[in-house]
């Protein structure tokens, strides 16, 4: 009861001890912030596969005919909440400045790709009615229906449609990431504007008009190959821009374009085809024109090579994890391959290849990375919060030779030592609740406000941090994990009392007689 | 029968490799009630026995004897020793010993957390109302909240004797408790240890210089080195 009384007093009215418990709270923020961040960008990295790669691909490049057959055995499995058929390739795209950037290009069917990741939600041009948490000014064009026909651009970019002005029917349209273009800028509000072409007016006065991307059209260029994966004749077309999307991470939008399966699959020449008679190869219409474009002549057909995809990506059913749901595709896959033996990939050329895999799997070696980053400079950062520890020790040390007399007076009204031992391990401790509770509300402060001070940095100082381009995402992650920092705070705690029991072993064991007689 | 007895009592001090014997042999034997002042000169072992016979320090392990009420309190084991000062004896010291963080009233109920540990809560108020009529008793009634620091030397050395009183010990040991007083200050702190012990019985010892305090006791004991005369 005592040791509570003289911990208060010394709380109070000590101030060296009290600085050692700030400098633990520093540390203990330092700890935090550290793993917030790579913790959450680590979390986000792999809660963005479910949301925007699915939980498993399968995946063969040289494309996977009977898919259809394959999708259905596939969403007949408990595990599977659904499937959607893609060809996921390579190419390069021509923008609207005549730029030519390396891309990838995805071929979906709406219905089937929203089933399995959140593109509905990706769709940035779209109508709002109410600005984003930080655009406190409502400067986002989307909140302005005149500015452009929101409503018509959303559903061009759900359909990957557009609708041709001349003919007046839809025509395949692409989707392109938000930050391939270089067309848009973003507002540290996180709402995107069209940079401005200025145009002159009559009265000599200049106008800024935005330019967007979905005003425009791009050409896209490929390489197909046909079902032995023997590359074909490059491809190349012109395709209207229906709108732009944005996943948040940065490599996918600055990467990525979407355009519809079937057009893909006729653009990489992996629709239904006839075989060509006596090969059993397929007849590729397209590689069978003169320059000018005219037929070089009939070709004897036999029988229809089916149509491709290269991956199917499959959602897990609630309930179950990306890996159970890899065993039930491999298991899934076994059997598709016994009904269509001899014409389809074997299995083992998909598992030995690895072919079929989750996000995780795909992300192996970035995951890795980013775990073995986390955990190095976290240990540092625990090492230097373990020189806390020896800071209360020291402190400790020099307090109880301050106070050696009055342990002596302890002893004389009957104090015992494990008592006096007690004493300064309590206060030890509550010196460790002091500095951790500074540290944690410092860096839940820090970690909740951290994009708006990094954009204050960026402003302010002209400092940038946080490169998407390095760190994949646009947004340092904002969370502080509760497991996290129970873990942080009892180790800060843990520090403090760590530091005290040598002082408090050694104050236990000073003789009272001895104590008494201190000057 | 004795309240307090000791037979060959003796007590070296090792100073480096020199020995130092400071108690050779103390027979000594206080009853209950009685006031027994210990003269002798300096380095003589007078507070050398005070601390044997409060339990602060320990006897050479030789053949002695060293009894509270029939207690072996020599060779109690530490934790014995520890209860022994809690709850029989008060110690009241040339120095007054106060700590200097806790105001009047916390040097004085904090001997009482001591002895009741964290059943304290329980005898809180209790303990309170006792030590502000102790305090209240010895004129220091305005001061519950000051320092130690803002006290003169005979309030400190009078929250000192309400510091041994409070747990009510049927033993007082006083080191030189007027040693570091005025003549006129000193008398009075005499006074309020003799009238306590009248009031409540109490054995008190005293070790002293001062002939007039050693006057006052009922028997006084000289010690001379290191023997009782």
């Amino acid at each position: 009861m005592y040791q509570l009384l003289l911990t208060r007093v010394y709380l109070t009215s000590k101030i060296m001890p009290l600085l050692a418990s700030l400098g633990l709270g520093l540390c203990t923020a330092m700890v935090l912030v550290i793993w917030s961040v790579m913790g959450g960008f680590l979390t986000t990295l792999l809660a963005s596969g479910r949301t925007f790669a699915g939980d498993v691909t399968i995946n063969w490049p040289a494309g996977i005919p009977h898919y259809e057959a394959l999708t259905k055995l596939l969403e007949a499995d408990p595990s599977v909440a659904g499937v959607a058929p893609i060809i996921d390739t390579f190419g390069v795209v021509k923008l609207p400045d005549d730029r030519i950037e390396g891309v990838r290009i995805v071929g979906i069917e709406g219905t089937s790709y929203a089933k399995v990741v959140e593109f509905d939600k990706a769709i940035w041009w779209r109508p709002m009615t109410e600005a984003l948490r930080k655009d406190r000014d409502a400067k986002d064009p989307r909140l302005d229906p005149n500015a452009q026909d929101w409503e018509s651009i959303y559903f061009d970019s759900l359909s990957l449609t557009k609708m041709d002005p001349v003919t007046q029917e839809r025509i395949p349209a692409a989707v392109v990431g938000i930050e391939l273009s270089g067309m848009t800028e973003r507002d540290v509000a996180g709402y995107y504007t069209a940079r401005g072409l200025a145009k002159p007016r009559s009265d000599g006065s200049v106008i800024n008009l935005p330019l967007y991307l979905h005003n425009n059209q791009i050409v896209l260029n490929m390489i197909p190959q046909d079902n032995q994966g023997r590359l074909l004749t490059p491809t190349s077309k012109p395709l209207p821009v229906a709108g732009e999307f944005r996943t948040g991470i940065f490599e996918i939008d600055r990467r990525t374009i979407f355009v519809q399966l079937a057009e893909l699959q006729r653009l990489m020449q992996m629709e239904g085809a006839p075989n060509v008679k006596g090969t059993g190869e397929s007849f590729n219409p397209y590689a069978n024109l003169s320059p000018d474009g005219k037929s070089l002549g009939t070709v004897a057909t036999s029988g229809e090579a089916p149509a491709r995809v290269s991956t199917l990506v499959v959602r897990a059913a609630d309930g179950y994890t990306p890996d159970q749901c890899r065993e039930a595709c491999i298991r899934v896959y076994r059997e598709f391959e016994r009904s269509f033996e001899g014409r389809v990939p074997r299995p083992f050329q998909l598992e030995n290849g690895k072919s079929i895999k989750t996000w995780q799997m795909q992300m192996a070696t970035l995951i890795s990375a980013v775990e073995k980053e986390t955990a190095l400079v976290l240990a540092l950062f625990w090492l230097v919060t373990f020189v806390c520890s020896g800071l209360i020790l020291a402190i400790f040390w020099a307090m109880i030779s301050e106070k050696t007399k009055d342990i002596g007076i302890l002893r004389a009204i009957g104090a015992s030592r494990s008592g006096i031992a007690a004493m300064w391990i309590v206060y030890g401790a509550l010196l460790g609740v002091v500095g951790v509770v500074f540290g944690l509300v410092l860096a839940i402060a820090v970690v909740t406000n951290i994009n708006a001070i990094h954009d204050w940095l960026g402003y302010a100082l002209n400092l940038y941090i946080w490169d998407p381009r390095v760190y994949y995402f646009s947004k340092i992650p904002d969370r502080v994990d509760p497991r996290s920092a129970a873990i942080v705070a009892g180790a800060g705690i843990g520090f403090a009392v760590l530091g005290s029991i040598i002082p408090a072993v050694r104050a236990a064991w000073i003789r009272p007689v001895t104590a008494l007689r201190f000057e | 029968m004795a309240l307090i007895q000791t037979v060959n009592l003796k007590k070296t001090y090792s100073l480096g490799n020199v020995d130092v014997p400071v108690l050779r042999g103390v027979n000594l034997s206080v009853n209950p009630g009685e006031f027994v002042a210990i003269l002798g000169a300096s380095g003589s072992g007078k507070s050398t026995l005070l601390h044997l016979l409060g339990g602060l320090d320990v006897p050479d392990p030789t053949d002695f004897t060293l009894t509270f009420d029939a207690r072996p309190i020599g060779k109690m084991k530490a934790s014995e020793l520890d209860r022994y000062r809690r709850s029989d004896v008060g110690f009241v010291f040339q120095f007054y010993h106060l700590l200097p963080e806790l105001n009047v009233l916390q040097n004085v109920t904090i001997a009482a957390m001591t002895r009741w540990g964290w059943a304290f809560g329980a005898h809180r108020s209790e303990v309170e109302q006792r030590a502000t009529d102790l305090l209240k008793s010895f004129g220091l009634g305005e001061r519950l909240r000051h320092r130690p620091v803002e006290l003169s030397g005979g309030e400190r050395q009078r929250v000192a004797i309400a510091r041994a009183l409070i747990n009510q010990p049927r033993l007082i040991l006083a080191d030189e408790p007027t040693g570091n007083l005025d003549r006129k200050t000193g008398a009075g702190i005499i006074d309020i240890l003799l009238e306590r012990r009248k009031i409540e019985g109490r054995t008190l010892i005293v070790v002293t210089h001062d002939p007039e305090l050693a006057a006052k006791a009922d028997r006084t004991v000289r010690i001379v080195s290191g023997v009782i005369e």
